[in-house]
């Protein structure tokens, strides 16, 4: 990565003068997620309505939740955030996370 | 990632698809975390009940060391709790990131400007240059703090970013005052709060942009910045160059980052992210109830850990035992912290006061350890009347935890 700002002098006292700091151009390149979706019924639908705004990781740490609280969660990316969910492909999409959740929760015991 | 739906941000059904794709990460090295379990390599265990609770360690964001993985895009990157066993000030490299939508990976400084609008007396377009000028150079020690810190340890569980405690910073914030920003295009009459916008914008059409604003009596304050310094370095892309707002005492959600619109507004802020979310019961309820008012949250409250000792650890029965920490006063300097728990009470000795928004160690002493110290906490109060509960302030969206932090410690 490159860092183009050089902070120059800084100081705590007034310095009501000219710029004391240089900005130059900067970018990153950010990592792809490594983490996969589990292979379970539903994992296109989730692929292809999901992941494009978030990657994978958030979606399976969640607490274990109802299939309701999944469709709520899935109608408030719809509704608030206007994620272009098919809503056809909703049904799958719950279904594939409550039964992730469920192979989690058993992973834990 | 950032980069694959095409330059205007908008996203596509096509560009949905094609973003789903993963790539490989190197194998994160393993160190000891306090506070934290460190289950295998490049895997720690947050202590989330009923769990998922492990997460990945990874040194694979650029500028940043190992950091906790809760999002890879966009980027939720979390502390582990060792780093601030270490010191009172977070390195860069190990302060925790939090982007609510995809962020920009590019910043062309002599193209970057500022515009400051809305009821102002002259609206005015700022370059890097005219802000580094608008004012005296200010350096402010202050913690950076998610509003959903510690949200997973929430019992009852709440859904959203499961993090440990470790949303949480603290940097030396330089820049200029945000009212010296706001004196180049003059504040019109009738104004009330000051709003701020960055250059990360939502994916979809019509979805609510990341937007914050402040009180005007808060705006004006000496110490809140329009900052380009983090601990004397640049600030990181992943920290919002090339500037960002700087509330101290205030959750880091109103600390924009890629500062790229200041607006003064005249009446109250109905956007999203003021109106709608981060917002929490104005009166304690419980998991039960449905329909309750809403405050925006706003200022921290008092917050301390012990992180010189994980839950569970074997001290030795029969000695002295010295535990250290780190404790902040919120909006307030910090007054106090006590050990508590067991029937204990002993007054911790606070370290250097690096100011009122620092961090601030503190270590006690038990003279002797006779027995398992069963849940035992530090409890930090602060100058304005604070003080850190007993039971949790439960809320379902899991913001401004700061209920005791307790641990248990073996004897033998």
């Amino acid at each position: 990565m490159r860092y183009g700002l050089i902070l120059l002098a800084l100081t705590l006292t007034a310095c009501d003068r000219a710029p004391q700091v240089s900005f130059a151009d900067t970018s990153i390149t950010l990592p792809d997620d490594p983490l996969d979706l589990p292979d379970l019924p539903g994992r296109n639908a989730v692929v292809e309505n999901c992941t494009a705004c978030h990657s994978p990781s958030t979606m399976l740490q969640q607490p274990k939740v109802s299939a309701e609280k999944w469709e709520s969660i899935i109608g408030k990316m719809v509704e608030t955030y206007k994620a272009p969910v098919d809503p056809q492909a909703v049904p799958a999409i719950v279904d594939y996370m409550v039964a992730v959740q469920a192979e989690q929760a058993e992973g834990q015991e | 990632m950032a980069d694959s739906n095409g330059s205007n941000g908008k996203l596509t059904r096509r560009a949905l698809i094609a973003g789903a794709g993963a790539g490989g990460l190197g194998a994160a090295l393993a160190a000891p975390v306090l506070g934290q379990r460190l289950i295998r390599e490049g895997v720690i265990d947050l202590g989330l009940p009923g769990g998922p609770s492990e997460r990945s360690l990874t040194p694979a964001f650029p500028g940043k060391g190992e950091m906790i993985v809760q999002r890879i895009r966009p980027p939720l990157l979390e502390t582990p709790m060792k780093v601030f066993d270490d010191a009172t000030i977070t390195p860069n490299d190990r302060f925790f990131v939090r982007w609510n939508w995809d962020m920009p990976t590019a910043v062309n400084a002599a193209a970057h400007r500022v515009a400051v609008g809305g009821a102002v007396k002259q609206p005015v377009s700022l370059t890097l240059d005219d802000i580094a000028s608008a004012g005296e150079h200010v350096e402010v020690t202050a913690i950076n703090q998610c509003a959903g810190n510690g949200r997973g340890l929430s019992d009852p569980r709440v859904t959203g970013t499961q993090w440990g405690n470790g949303a949480m910073g603290c940097a030396r914030w330089t820049g200029v005052r945000l009212k010296d920003v706001l004196a180049k295009a003059g504040v019109g009459a009738g104004a009330t709060r000051v709003r701020f916008a960055g250059l990360d914008v939502p994916l979809t059409d019509g979805a609510p942009q990341f937007i914050k604003s402040i009180p005007m009596d808060i705006a004006m304050r000496d110490d809140v910045l329009v900052a380009w310094g983090m601990n004397g370095e640049p600030l990181p892309l992943l920290h919002g160059y090339p500037l960002r707002i700087v509330v101290p005492g205030w959750f880091s959600t109103y600390w924009v980052k890629m500062l790229s619109t200041i607006e003064v507004l005249t009446g109250e802020d109905d956007s999203y992210y003021v109106a709608k979310s981060y917002r929490m019961p104005a009166a304690q309820i419980t998991p039960e109830d449905e329909d309750f008012d809403t405050v925006a949250i706003t200022a921290m409250p008092p917050r301390a850990f012990i992180t010189s000792h994980a839950d569970g650890d074997m001290v030795k029965r029969g000695k002295p035992l010295t535990l250290r920490g780190i404790a902040m006063g919120g909006d307030a300097a910090l007054a106090r912290v006590d050990l508590v728990g067991g029937g204990r009470e002993l007054p911790c000795e606070l370290g250097p006061d690096e100011g009122q928004f620092a961090f601030r160690s503190w270590t006690v002493t038990i003279p002797e350890v006779t027995a398992e110290l069963s849940g035992i906490g530090v409890r930090a109060a602060n100058a304005g009347g604070g003080v850190q509960p007993v039971a949790l302030n439960w809320n379902p969206s899991g913001y401004a935890r700061n209920v005791i932090e307790r641990i248990t410690l073996r004897a033998q």
